[in-house]
């Protein structure tokens, strides 16, 4: 996240060893340790790189930890999809919950809502960096299943690809969490990073 | 450029008890890394102080003691 805010890098994808968005300031579990995308924030703001941020979570599950600890936190917009619907007072903490509809349309509707929630309020908040909590977990026939299947997470790839341009000079974030299947991991990432390296080649230098 | 941040210890036990779900990688990426704005980094160990930047102290000791 250093390196992306600082400027070195256009954007970058994270693999992980264990969770992070399911662990508090002094709470942790559903296998995750500590909170890596807040820690990533905080180390950005501690070397003066950047203030603002972008947070999109569509790993399957409410992100509570993130939200534990960006709750008062006026400087980051934290849009989670999650099956529980909720908008805060200022209108940047947002939980979403995307209706179950018929296994064809599922992709469609979850891909609409992100988009009539995360662009519009990214461009209006206009955060230094831009990151995408990305959970494959929410892939059919794997633990959090909704349904959805690999065009929905290259569709929500290309999203915030084109919502850090807008917003952010692209400087875009990927963090992995969660997903169990090895699978849908090797078909899923590599296209993912595809598409950072094709923002980035299209990115002014 | 596109930086990628990985691991070789991800892909032994990532995920901690879900298993090995990136088995496949580094292999996976090998035709992504002969792009020209792809780069591979090692992703560095966090130090303690990073942690703390976040998180209460008494929650590194309960993460080592966690037996997951």
């Amino acid at each position: 996240m250093r390196r992306v805010a600082a400027g070195g890098l256009a954007n970058a994808f994270a693999f992980i060893g264990a969770g992070g968005h399911h662990a508090g300031r002094d709470f942790f579990g559903g296998y995750c340790c500590f909170n890596d995308v807040c820690i990533g924030i905080a180390e950005v703001r501690r070397c003066g790189l950047a203030a603002r941020v972008a947070i999109l979570d569509t790993d399957a599950h409410h992100g509570e930890g993130t939200r534990d600890i960006v709750v008062d936190d006026p400087e980051v917009l934290h849009v989670c999809v999650c099956g529980r619907a909720h908008v805060s007072a200022d209108g940047l903490k947002l939980d979403l919950d995307v209706p179950w509809g018929a296994a064809a349309g599922r992709n469609a509707a979850y891909l609409a809502a992100v988009r009539a929630a995360f662009p519009p309020r990214c461009r209006a908040f206009r955060p230094d960096l831009v990151v995408w909590y990305f959970g494959f977990d929410a892939h059919a026939g794997d633990y959090g299943d909704l349904g959805l299947t690999a065009p929905c997470f290259l569709g929500l790839a290309d999203l915030v690809v084109t919502a850090a341009a807008e917003a952010a000079r692209g400087r875009l974030v990927v963090v992995l969490g969660g997903g169990s299947r090895t699978d849908l991991a090797t078909a899923l990432i590599p296209p993912i990073i595809a598409r950072l390296a094709d923002a980035a080649a299209s990115a002014p230098s | 450029m596109t930086g990628v941040f990985y691991h070789p210890s991800f892909s032994r036990r990532s995920y901690l008890t879900v298993g090995r779900r990136l088995a496949d990688f580094p292999a996976a990426l090998e035709p992504l890394l002969f792009r020209p704005h792809v780069s591979l980094f090692e992703s560095p160990v966090a130090s303690d102080d990073l942690i703390r930047l976040v998180h209460d102290p008494a929650l590194i000791l309960q993460v080592a003691a966690d037996p997951l």
